[in-house]
């Protein structure tokens, strides 16, 4: 194995156990929560937020390269897009429901929660159905582009 | 050490911990933390989409690894029997309910983060530390739908 994937395994490792430590696996913890009649969940993100914010801050100032791989830190700067709502409207939505989210989930698998399966295999049939519809939209672009009187052909061609 | 484990840390030692976490992982493979890519990456990789088990499915394993870890040295389970509010109001055969709601609930997270590019770790955390306007547009979505769809189902059931 890499000495990338045994890095990525080791921070997952560290996450896994303080996720549950901080029992984000309790649905009933998450809901409490969501009813704004616990900060805690809140205050523990805030503060991992403004620490990993100030560590990247600090990594770039300093233009560190990355440890294992050695090139310079890449940071993930998109704009927003109607994806970002539509997509973050539709997860808050599933997250509400089901009080856990795909971390606590696998949490919640090692703690031997059994309805935990059925969330799993929710993400798994939500996952297989965005590549499906990824896969659908880029094959139509694809034959859009191959078809003499589409407009994207037209303008490819000139 | 057990009894240390089953009460919840103070939110200013644990945060700081996730938070270095988070750092961690960009200062060691420059990578963007997130535990949605896991699920997605093992997904394509069983369907063929992908040749490998990359970065992202090894920090899934781990998360899974970690958990158990804390749930051997902690003895004990930390989670209530049952399933939350969903096994308080669907009980007997109506338990049913219970799983196909999770379903529904489980495909809603897996697209919608696809969708948005991240869940709670990856837009909430790997996202907003890198201070990328487009992770506060989706943390704050989620975060506000989540709250407004929990009070609706409080009030409905």
């Amino acid at each position: 194995m890499s000495p990338v994937r045994v890095a990525a395994a080791a921070f997952g490792v560290a996450f896994g156990f303080l996720i549950s430590w901080g029992q984000f696996t309790d649905p009933d913890r998450i809901r409490d929560m969501l009813l704004l009649e616990d900060p805690y969940l809140y205050l523990m993100m805030f503060s991992a937020i403004a620490v990993a914010f100030g560590g990247t801050w600090l990594l770039r100032r300093t233009r560190a390269r990355a440890l294992l791989t050695g090139e310079p830190l890449s940071l993930d700067r998109s704009k927003p897009e109607r994806r970002h709502v539509v997509g973050a409207a539709l997860f808050g939505l599933g997250w509400a429901i089901s009080d856990s989210c795909p971390a606590p989930v696998a949490g919640q698998l090692a703690q031997g929660v059994f309805w935990s399966l059925f969330t799993i295999a929710g993400i798994v049939l939500g996952i297989v159905v965005f590549l499906r519809r990824q896969e659908r939209a880029t094959r139509r672009a694809a034959e859009e582009a191959q078809t003499p009187d589409s407009p994207v052909a037209s303008v490819a061609t000139g | 050490m057990a009894e240390t484990l089953l009460d919840r840390p103070a939110w200013y030692v644990l945060g700081p911990l996730i938070g270095l976490v988070v750092v961690g992982l960009l200062a060691t493979i420059n990578e963007r933390f997130g535990v949605l890519g896991g699920y997605s990456n093992l997904v394509e990789r069983v369907t063929g989409r992908s040749p490998t088990v990359g970065w992202k499915g090894w920090l899934l394993f781990g998360v899974l690894g970690g958990a158990l870890l804390f749930r051997l040295l902690a003895g004990a389970p930390t989670v209530a029997d049952g399933y939350g509010w969903l096994t308080r109001t669907f009980t007997g055969s109506g338990e049913i309910v219970v799983g196909l709601l999770l379903l529904v609930a489980g495909a809603l997270i897996g697209f919608g983060a696809k969708t948005a590019g991240g869940c709670t770790s990856g837009n909430g955390l790997g996202a907003c530390s890198a201070g990328s306007t487009a992770g506060f547009v989706a943390t704050a979505t989620f975060m506000g739908t989540a709250i407004a769809a929990t009070f609706v189902l409080q009030a409905l059931t």
